[in-house]
C-alpha cells in the first residue's frame, strides 16, 4: 500500500514536471507583458508584477502600424485556410473515390510535397514573385500555400473510410458530384476539417520565415514580423511591450483551439455510422 | 411502373466472371425475390439494375429501354442499401427530402410528401433526430422512407430487413407485401433468407455462383425443383438426398413427405431405421433417422419416438424426386425414369 503511494507520487510529481515544462515559458510571457520596464531588468526577475501594467497591451498595439499587421496576418490566414479547402476537399475526394489513370503517381507527388520544406523553395519562389511583381501585395504569402499536402492525405484518409454505399445512395437520389462532395462527404469529415484548419491556422499565423523572406515593407508585413520589430524601434529592448505583443498574437490560437477542440477528438476516433 | 429485362449481361470483377451471360425478365409490377447463398451475385444484380455497378458487357432493359448510359438518378429506381447507407449528418427529415430536393420539387410538396410518408413507416416522431440516435429498425424505416418518397418505378431492396430481430422482421414483411399491392410497382428483394423469399414472392429467382438455378413461382419452386441445388436450398430442413446407386443418380423426399410408424409402412419407398436426434419444433417435431450410411430429416406431428428408437417410414411415389449425376432433375418425361424408380422398390 505504502509502495503504491509512493508511485503514484512520483507519478504524479512527473507530470507536474513536464507540464510545468511546457506551461512556464507560457506563464514567464504573460508576467512579463504586464511588468513595468525596471521590473523586467531587474535581478532577481520578478515572477509577480506588482501591480499589472495593462498600458503595455496599448503601447503595444499603438506602437507601428499595428492594425495594418494585424489585417494583413488575418487576410493571409483566412485566405489561405479557405483556398485550402476549396483544393483540397474536391482533391481528397478524388483520390479517395474515383478511379483515374495516373491516380498513384499523382498521389506520391502529393506526398512528396508534403515532404518538402519550406527552406527548400523559397528562393525560387522569391525570384518568380518578384518577376511578376507581386512583392508588394500579400499574394506571396497566400499563393505558394494555396494546397496542403499533409491536410489532403489526411482529408483522403478519412474519405476512404465513408462507405461507399453512402456515396451510391446519393448518386440514386440524382445528387450531382458536386453536391456529394459538399453535402454529403463535408460534413461527415468535419473533425478532420477542423484538424487541418488549426494546423494550418497555428502554422501561417505564427509564421516568421516566410514574410522576413517574401515582405520588403511595412504595408504588406504580418503581425509576427511587426511584434519582432519593437524590439528594434529603440535602442534597449522593451521586453514587457514586445510580451504584450506576443500575447496578443497568441490569443487567437486560443480561440481557435478552442473552438475546434471538440471535433479535433472525434478525428482520432473516427467510426462510421453501420 | 417498369418492367427490367436483362439481356446477355456478364459482371466482371478483377478478371472473374462473377456473372455470366445471364439472363433474366422481371416482369412490370411482381414482387421478384433474388435468393442464393451469401456471395451468388444478389448485390451484383441490384446494382446494375441501379446502374451504380454496370455490368462489364450486354444490357440491362427498363421498360424495354437499354439503360447503360442512363445515370442511376434518372432511371426511375429507389434502393434500400444492405447497410442503410443513411446519410449520417442530415437529420431524418433531410435524408427523405435530400432526393426530392436534388429533383427540384417544390418545398410544399416535398413537405407534403415527407409528412405522409413518415406517417406511413412510423416516423413521425422522429424527423428531427439524428440517424446516429435511432434504433436498427427506425434506421431500417429511414431507408425505407427515402425510397418511397421518390415514388419510383422499381424499388431495389437488399437484405433491409436481415438487421431486425424476429417479431419486428415478421411485421414489416406483412409491411412490405402490402406496400407492394398498395404501389403496384415493380419490386426486387434480395434475401438469403428462404422464408422471406417463399412468403413474400410472386417469383423466386434463385441464384448460385452468378448463375440462375431456378426462377419460378414458390410453389413451384419448391414442389418442382429443376435441380439437385434447388431442392437443397429451399426447404427447412432441406430436402432428403440419398444415392440410388446406378449410374449416379440420387433420389430425394422432403423431411414432411414421410409417414412415420412403428409399424411397416405401406407406400413406394419403405424404410426402417433408428432414430438418432430428436428435436422439438412445437406443433411439429423433427427427427433424425440412421438407415445404413445415411441419415434422413423426417417432420412429424407425433412428438413421442424416442432416440435409439426403431421405427418405419413410407414415402408415397409421388412425393419422390429423382435427380442425374450432373444433379439435374429427372423428371417423369425422362425415358428412364419409371426404371429408376423401380430400383427404390426394394431399397
Ligand atoms: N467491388 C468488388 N470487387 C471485387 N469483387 C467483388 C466486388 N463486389 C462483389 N465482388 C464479388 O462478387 C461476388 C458476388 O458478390 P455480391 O455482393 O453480389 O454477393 P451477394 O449475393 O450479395 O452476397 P451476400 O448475400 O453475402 O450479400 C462475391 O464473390 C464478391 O466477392
Ligand atoms: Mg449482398
Amino acid at each position: 500500500m505504502k509502495k503504491h503511494n509512493v508511485w503514484l507520487s512520483v507519478d504524479f510529481l512527473l507530470k507536474a514536471a513536464i507540464l510545468f515544462a511546457f506551461i512556464f515559458p507560457f506563464l514567464w510571457m504573460i508576467s512579463t507583458s504586464l511588468q513595468t520596464f525596471q521590473e523586467t531588468l531587474s535581478v532577481p526577475p520578478t515572477l509577480i508584477p506588482s501591480s499589472p501594467q495593462w498600458i503595455n497591451f496599448v503601447e503595444a498595439m499603438t506602437s507601428g502600424p499595428f492594425a495594418t499587421y494585424a489585417k494583413n496576418s488575418i487576410i493571409i490566414t483566412l485566405s489561405i485556410i479557405i483556398i485550402q479547402f476549396l483544393v483540397m476537399i474536391p482533391a481528397a475526394y478524388a483520390f479517395a473515390k474515383y478511379e483515374f489513370f495516373g491516380k498513384n503517381v499523382l498521389f506520391a507527388l502529393v506526398l512528396i510535397a508534403f515532404m518538402m520544406p519550406g527552406q527548400v523553395t523559397f528562393i525560387p519562389i522569391y525570384l518568380m514573385m518578384a518577376d511578376w511583381g507581386l512583392i508588394k501585395t500579400l499574394i506571396p504569402q497566400i499563393l505558394p500555400f494555396m494546397s496542403n499536402a499533409f491536410g489532403i492525405f489526411l482529408l483522403r484518409q478519412y474519405f476512404m473510410q465513408i462507405p461507399e454505399e453512402i456515396i451510391e445512395a446519393a448518386r440514386l437520389d440524382n445528387a450531382s458530384e458536386f453536391k456529394i462532395m459538399w453535402k454529403i462527404m463535408t460534413p461527415m469529415a468535419k473533425p478532420a476539417l477542423a484538424t487541418i484548419a488549426l494546423f494550418s491556422f497555428v502554422s501561417h499565423w505564427n509564421d516568421y520565415f516566410w514574410p522576413l523572406v517574401m515582405t520588403d515593407s511595412n504595408e504588406v508585413r504580418p503581425l509576427t514580423l511587426g511584434i519582432a520589430m519593437l524590439k528594434q524601434s529603440e535602442g534597449i529592448s522593451n521586453w514587457h511591450i514586445i510580451m504584450a505583443g506576443n500575447v496578443v498574437l497568441v490569443i487567437p490560437i486560443l480561440i481557435v483551439y478552442l473552438l475546434c477542440s471538440k471535433q479535433i477528438v472525434k478525428a482520432f476516433v473516427y467510426s462510421g455510422i453501420k | 411502373m417498369a418492367s427490367i429485362e436483362f439481356v446477355n449481361v456478364t459482371k466482371e470483377f478483377e478478371k472473374k466472371d462473377i456473372i455470366k451471360d445471364l439472363n433474366l425478365t422481371i416482369k412490370d409490377g411482381t414482387f421478384t425475390v433474388l435468393v442464393g447463398p451469401s456471395g451468388c451475385g444478389k448485390t451484383t444484380l441490384l446494382r446494375m439494375i441501379a446502374g451504380i455497378g454496370p455490368q462489364s458487357s450486354g444490357a440491362v432493359l427498363i421498360n424495354g429501354d437499354d439503360v447503360t448510359a442512363v445515370a442511376p438518378g434518372k432511371r426511375g429506381v429507389a434502393m434500400v442499401f444492405q447497410n442503410y447507407a443513411i446519410y449520417p449528418t442530415m437529420s431524418v427529415r433531410e435524408n427523405i427530402e435530400f432526393g426530392l430536393k436534388n429533383n427540384k420539387v417544390k418545398k410544399e410538396e416535398r413537405n407534403q410528401l415527407v409528412e405522409s410518408i413518415s406517417a406511413a413507416v412510423g416516423l413521425t416522431d422522429y424527423l428531427d433526430r439524428k440517424p446516429s440516435t435511432l434504433s436498427g429498425g427506425q434506421r431500417q424505416r429511414v431507408a425505407l422512407a427515402r425510397a418511397m418518397v421518390k415514388e419510383p418505378s422499381v424499388f431495389l431492396m437488399d437484405e433491409p430487413l436481415s438487421n431486425l430481430d424476429a417479431k419486428l422482421r415478421a411485421q414489416m414483411r406483412l409491411d412490405l407485401i402490402e406496400l407492394h399491392k398498395k404501389l403496384g410497382t415493380t419490386f426486387v428483394y434480395v434475401t438469403h433468407d428462404q422464408v422471406e423469399a417463399m412468403s413474400m414472392a410472386d417469383t423466386i429467382v434463385l441464384m448460385n455462383n452468378g448463375l440462375i438455378q431456378q426462377e419460378a413461382a414458390p410453389e413451384e419452386i419448391y414442389h418442382e425443383p429443376n435441380n439437385l441445388f434447388v431442392a437443397q436450398f429451399i426447404g427447412t430442413p432441406p430436402m432428403n438426398i440419398g444415392e440410388l446407386g446406378v449410374d449416379g443418380v440420387k433420389f430425394g423426399f422432403r423431411p414432411e413427405s414421410a409417414q412415420t410408424s412403428d409399424t411397416p409402412v405401406d407406400e413406394y419407398l419403405s424404410m426402417e431405421g433408428e432414430i438418432a436426434t430428436r428435436e422439438m419444433l412445437g406443433s411439429e417435431t423433427l427427427y433424425q433417422m440412421k438407415y445404413k450410411d445415411s441419415a434422413f430429416m423426417l417432420k412429424s406431428n407425433y412428438a413421442f419416438y424416442k432416440v435409439n428408437q426403431k421405427i418405419h417410414i413410407g414415402v408415397p411415389e409421388d412425393k419422390i424426386y429423382l435427380f442425374d449425376s450432373e444433379g439435374t432433375r429427372i423428371r417423369k418425361d425422362h425415358e428412364r425414369y419409371s426404371s429408376y424408380l423401380e430400383v427404390l422398390r426394394g431399397y
